[in-house]
């Protein structure tokens, strides 16, 4: 087996909640290799977000424990797309995209250098200086996705990129990230609810469970790269790994399903019924 | 050739955005100042016709004609220069110290929770009151003199911009704060690449309110305060019965408060050119 880049054993992160604790995430272990693309896909509510915040270093664990192995002390060490609109309004496409190298105390001149370099790459040329309000959605992701990649981190951490755009545009980012990442040789871990997602990008997907969210099974992608997209999709070896993943995440899907119901219906019970959580 | 062009149609075909926010740009800016312009002119004819044909009182409304001719002779006689100046320095000593003084005190409120906590109790017990009902008071511990003017001035304008500037910290997204962890920003990059600029929009909200706190209350601040000044203007014009005069006054604080606002309005665009701004 390649060098592992990142180690989990028996992480769990539970947040103090109203009535007792909350379990976001439940005793994952997980071992990623060294410059690989690795995916994440589980219904929403399963703790994808809380377990990228624990590996960016934003949130810290309850108990378990994380190993991340570093290569080069000098350069960072992970960079977040995150899930929400994050990009700065206030400073240009150009100055968001430079804001990781600005922090780092990096030269003006190659700052710029790398910066222009990203921003060809997402194809934003044309708008290195219009602010964020003068772009559309998918142009803010790439903005988003090229600030991570200017960072020239080790470890790339995306929380579902590209979730709120519309089929083109994410299928263009979808190849855009593929083109980029290849041959960068950093590791990824990539957030997803689609399956289709995650196949046609990872070297391997992890399947959650429904919450709390724990690792449920893994499918090793055994596709070809460079990929293109377009043509993996007519794959039938794609179609098959889909079912294979759809298989294992449906009855998680329902269990997420189930459960926001079932909080529903309590919330009803209690609004009409005061002594509901003596029945807990 | 024929590749070159097979590029190019195929970079047409893919459904990439269109720069779409040239359309943000004002249609037609001239249009605009024009529609502005003409409900004042109306509202003039109709008032100096008014006047000619009786149904205007002239003895409390004076025709905007002898109100233009007034003008013309304090401009002559160097009143008016003299009144502006005098007013005008004050609402700038006040209006700078007041609103610079409570730029810091806003900005170390927003960002450090211990000022928070430690001033937060003070502020929201002395900002509810009316600056003017302290009036009496600063007179008393300063003598009426300019510094009473210029501290109830600035204490106008420092509240204003304390509470807009401390909210434009506060309510950033917290996402940034993200953002600046694992991008690993220092404090002073995060204050100066993210708290100050992301605070500016409220920032300068606060300026205008004081603005137009500081104009107010220079009126009645020179109605026992001063000798001299637009504000004071109006009060002797009173005495006197030369209510031409007070007319004058009226139009000079208008045309100041519209000064200020265009200036600070151009003064935004500038410095804060990443805001969708409103036609
Ligand atoms: N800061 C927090 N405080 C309390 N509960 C949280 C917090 N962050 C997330 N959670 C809860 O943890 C669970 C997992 O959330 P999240 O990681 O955002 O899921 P996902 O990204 O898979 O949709 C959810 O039930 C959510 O409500
Ligand atoms: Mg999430």
């Amino acid at each position: 087996m390649a060098d592992s880049k990142i180690v989990l054993q028996e992480l769990t992160k539970e947040f103090k909640v109203k009535n007792g604790v909350l379990t976001a995430v439940d005793h994952v272990n997980l071992r990623v290799r060294e410059g690989e693309f690795l995916c994440i896909v589980g219904p929403s509510g399963c703790g994808k977000t809380t377990l990228l915040r624990i590996l960016a270093g934003l949130e810290t664990a309850t108990s378990g424990q994380m190993r991340i192995a570093q290569r080069n002390p000098d350069k960072p060490l992970n960079s977040m797309v995150f899930q929400d609109q994050s990009i700065f309004p206030w400073m240009s496409v150009r100055k968001n995209i430079s804001f990781g190298l600005e922090c780092r105390g990096v030269d003006r001149r190659t700052t710029r250098a790398v910066a222009d370099r990203y921003i060809e790459m997402v194809g934003l040329t044309k708008f290195a200086d219009a602010y964020p309000f003068q772009l559309s959605g998918g142009m803010k992701q790439r903005v988003s996705v090229a600030r991570a990649f200017a960072n020239d981190p080790e470890i790339l951490l995306m929380d579902e990129p590209f979730a709120a755009l519309d089929e083109q545009n994410k299928l263009l980012l979808q190849e855009e990230l593929l083109r980029i990442w290849e041959g960068s040789n950093k590791t990824v871990v990539f957030i997803t609810h689609s399956i289709d997602e995650a196949l046609v990008l990872a070297d391997r997907v992890i399947v959650m469970t429904a919450h709390p969210g724990t690792f449920k099974e893994e499918v090793e992608i055994n596709l070809p790269r460079p990929r293109h997209i377009a043509e993996l999709r007519q794959d039938p070896y794609f179609n098959e790994l889909f079912a294979q993943v759809w298989e294992i995440l449906k009855d998680e899907v329902a269990k997420a399903k189930e459960r926001e119901g079932y909080s529903f219906h309590r919330r009803e019970r209690s609004a009409l019924d005061d002594e509901s959580h003596m029945v807990m | 050739m024929v590749a070159n062009q097979s590029t190019a149609v195929s970079e047409e075909t893919v459904p990439r955005e269109q720069p779409e926010w040239r359309r943000l740009r004002p249609s037609s800016d001239r249009l605009r100042s024009l529609l502005g312009l003409l409900s004042p002119l109306a509202l003039l004819l109709l008032w100096e016709a008014g006047v000619h044909l009786g149904f205007v009182d002239y003895r409390f409304f004076p025709a905007p004609t002898s109100i233009l001719m007034e003008t013309w002779d304090m401009l002559l006689s160097g009143e008016l220069v003299r009144d502006m100046g005098w007013s005008l320095s004050r609402i700038f000593v006040g209006f700078f110290g007041g609103g610079f003084l409570g730029l810091i005190v806003g900005l170390s409120m927003g960002l450090f929770r211990p000022v928070r906590l430690l001033l937060r109790p003070i502020v929201s017990a002395i900002y509810p009151i009316p600056k003017l009902a302290l009036y009496p008071l600063i007179l008393l511990v300063f003598g009426i003199s300019e510094t009473a003017m210029y501290f109830t001035i600035g204490l106008g304008t420092f509240f204003m911009v304390l509470i807009n500037t401390q909210a434009g910290v506060l309510n950033l997204d917290k996402i940034y704060l993200d953002v600046a962890k694992n991008y690993g920003a220092s404090r002073k990059d995060y204050y100066l690449k993210i708290a100050l600029p992301g605070a500016l929009p409220l920032i300068f909200t606060g300026i205008e309110l004081g603005m137009g706190m500081a104009l107010l209350l220079i009126v009645a601040a020179e109605m026992v305060g001063a000798d001299a000044g637009i504000g004071q203007n109006i009060w002797t014009a009173r005495d006197t019965f030369q209510i031409e005069k007070m007319f004058v006054s009226f139009f000079l604080i208008a045309l100041l408060g519209y000064l200020f606002a265009e200036l600070l309005a151009a003064i935004e665009r500038r410095i804060v050119p990443w805001k969708r701004q409103e036609g």
